[in-house]
């Protein structure tokens, strides 16, 4: 038998792909060429916490060029790196979202709404895929009890309308955090803003919950709001961030939001400012706190910007953590 | 209220409190767990063709005191507790896969089978269920690639009625291991977990025709077949090349990558010859890594895909597995 070399696994590699040109479709085939498929798996994954179930439905990604400032205190070169390191591509960013729904066998609860339908055709399908995602995954829209927000910005509250600015989820209370609501809703606040991304955050905001004519049960940190469902003050990124944690049984999820953006720059790096925590110093605290917590409690997290399906165990790592993904459970 | 772990803890404990007093019978208008399977099916370009990833399943047993053979079951253990596996057990995960290559549907091993499937209440044997899932028709495969000649990879060439799987596809194996496990007095030299092997071969060959196949071959368009023995005496990975784009399927080499890439001197109880097996491993993952070409692993976390790295004195996974 011919032994592994690296000739023989990489040289065969080489021959083949020229053999592969030589003989392209040839051949005698008894069938059609097979027709490559082009499109993916529905993105949806489901787990249990205790007796809940909880459901991830990708609201898919979104990726752009690297701004110079996407990590603002430190270089780009370093950012590349840890892309590198994650063996992600160079000069290039790609943020997944992914909302959940937990369903506590009396509550049906989605948690964060994603880009919204309408941004499914604009972006050709690249993101705005939740709803879809969830409906295939066999949750009807119309049976959501509540829909609960983490914090204001678009990827989590577009989603809340549909195309035609219709109620997304048309049964569903819809719970805001009481800081963020007085915070966004707050035209004093408003006229303070300088930069265009806060006045289009601001803005925003308002389009969508005047859709919803501000019909919103604002909610307290510290407080169950519904039941083994407890909300957990997290600012920093925004002023009203909230975390969730979901707990039956002997079980807990901690449903992060955005106490994290992407793993391999934020988790690695807790110290790395994202361009689009607000207030950097207090999210970096938030970060520190949370993810010391997840680490010593050995407490998975659900992260909404974390690669699908997004849940992990964390682990302390040099001077940062690690994200363990949780092995994708084929069975209930 | 900011985040402290009193304040995450407490409300975990005082949820775990309510949760008692309100089960799942509550009033509640519409909700309804949601039991249908879940979709094992990550799909990707790789050059001008396709892979597709499927998950056939994941068997939980209680860890055998020679899991590992070289280790005390202690050290074996600790290392399975710390991937925040349940004390004492051992899960692992079967992925083969589809690929769509030079106009042809190739399918690299078969899983359980949809056999097994019945037996463990759909824990295992879900390929075929996973291929409907992503509009697979088993009629229109033209070519199945079986690695080696255990039952989690030969097991889905045929149906729960003894029928073939894949009723149009060539069944190419590796002609090493066709001859070892043809060969009965060889039964007695295998190593314990090995032996019982051999009446399964028997059974899921019987009837079926196969194509045997040597190393360094193109056994289906851009794919290349890598003897990496040791697993099993006849072994074989695959290197899938397309444009400049390449990617080893490595099959067996490793077991679960946390544990047997980190430490790649403990020889896994079904390794045939564990010493080889062991030589194989090494070599494998310092081209894998001088190259940085991706592995897909048989036994990887799903969808199985990753970037193999240094890591102390072994090796470390990054799994790529972004869906989108």
């Amino acid at each position: 038998m011919t032994t592994l070399t690296r000739r023989s696994l990489f040289a065969g590699a080489a021959a083949v792909g020229a053999a592969t040109t030589l003989t392209p479709l040839a051949g005698t085939p008894s069938r059609a060429a097979a027709p490559l498929l082009g499109n993916q798996a529905p993105g949806w994954y489901r787990y249990k916490v205790g007796s809940y179930e909880i459901t991830v439905a990708t609201d898919g990604k979104s990726t752009f060029k690297l701004p110079d400032t996407f990590v603002v205190n430190v270089q780009k070169d370093a950012v590349n790196g840890a892309l590198a390191a994650a063996h992600m591509d160079k000069d290039t960013m790609t943020i997944p979202y992914s909302p959940i729904a937990v369903n506590t066998g009396s509550k049906l609860i989605v948690v964060d709404t994603g880009t919204g339908e309408a941004n499914f055709e604009k972006t050709k399908g690249s993101s705005g895929q939740f709803h879809g995602n969830l409906k295939t995954s066999g949750i009807d829209r119309n049976n959501v009890d509540i829909v609960v927000i983490s914090h204001f910005h678009g990827d989590h509250i577009n989603g809340l309308l549909t195309p035609d600015n219709k109620l997304a989820f048309p049964n569903a209370e819809v719970l805001v955090p009481a800081a963020e609501w007085k915070y966004f809703m707050d035209d004093g606040e408003m006229s303070k803003q300088t930069t265009e991304r806060m006045k289009g955050v601001f803005a925003n905001a308002r389009r969508v919950f005047d859709a919803l004519k501000r019909k919103v049960t604002p909610y307290e940190a510290g407080k169950e709001i519904a039941p083994g469902v407890n909300a957990v003050a997290t600012p920093g990124h925004t002023p009203g961030h909230t975390s969730l944690i979901v707990s039956s049984g002997n079980s807990s999820v901690c449903v992060q939001a955005d106490v994290t953006n992407h793993p391999a720059l934020f988790v690695r790096n807790p110290g790395w400012h994202a361009f689009f925590d607000q207030d950097a110093n207090m999210a970096e605290a938030t970060r520190r706190k949370v993810y010391d917590m997840l680490a010593t409690e050995k407490m998975m997290v659900q992260g909404f910007h974390y690669p699908f399906p997004s849940v992990a165990y964390i682990e302390k790592a040099g001077t940062g953590y690690r994200e363990i993904p949780v092995p994708w459970n084929p069975v209930l | 209220m900011q985040f402290t772990r009193r304040s995450a803890l407490l409300g975990t404990a005082a949820v775990a409190a309510a949760g008692g007093f309100s089960p799942l019978s509550i009033s509640s208008g519409h909700a309804q767990a949601a039991s249908n399977g879940i979709t094992g099916v990550y799909r990707y370009k790789f050059g001008d063709g396709e892979i597709v990833q499927l998950l056939d399943g994941a068997r939980t047993f209680p860890m055998p005191d020679t899991f590992v053979a070289n280790v005390p079951k202690d050290q074996a253990l600790a290392a399975f507790e710390s991937l925040y596996m349940p004390k004492g057990q051992v899960t692992i995960t079967f992925s083969p896969l589809i690929v769509k290559s030079g106009g042809k549907t190739i399918a690299i091993d078969t899983g359980n089978g949809l056999g097994a499937f019945e037996a463990t209440k759909g824990a295992v044997g879900n390929t075929r269920a996973n291929m409907a899932a992503a509009g697979i028709d088993p009629k229109s495969v033209d070519i199945v690639l079986i690695s080696h000649f255990h039952g989690d990879h030969i097991g889905g060439l045929k149906n729960a009625d003894g029928t073939q799987a894949y009723p149009n596809a060539e069944i190419k194996v590796p002609a090493a291991e066709l001859a070892f496990w043809s060969d009965d007095s060889n039964q007695s030299k295998a190593n314990g977990p090995n032996k019982g092997n051999f009446a399964n071969v028997k059974k899921v060959f019987d009837g079926l025709k196969t194509t045997p196949y040597d190393a360094n071959k193109e056994v289906a368009p851009g794919i290349t077949s890598v003897a990496t023995p040791g697993h099993t005496p006849g072994h074989m990975s695959f290197v899938i090349a397309s444009g400049s784009k390449r990617l080893v399927v490595q099959g067996d080499i490793t077991n679960h990558p946390a544990v047997f890439m980190r430490n790649p001197g403990w020889h896994l109880m079904f390794d045939n010859e564990a010493a080889l097996a062991e030589t194989t491993r090494r070599k494998f993952y310092d081209m894998a890594m001088a190259e940085k070409m991706p592995v897909i692993g048989y036994h990887f976390p799903f969808p199985s895909a990753g970037y193999v790295e240094k890591d102390g004195t072994g090796y470390r996974l990054i799994q790529v597995h972004a869906l989108t």
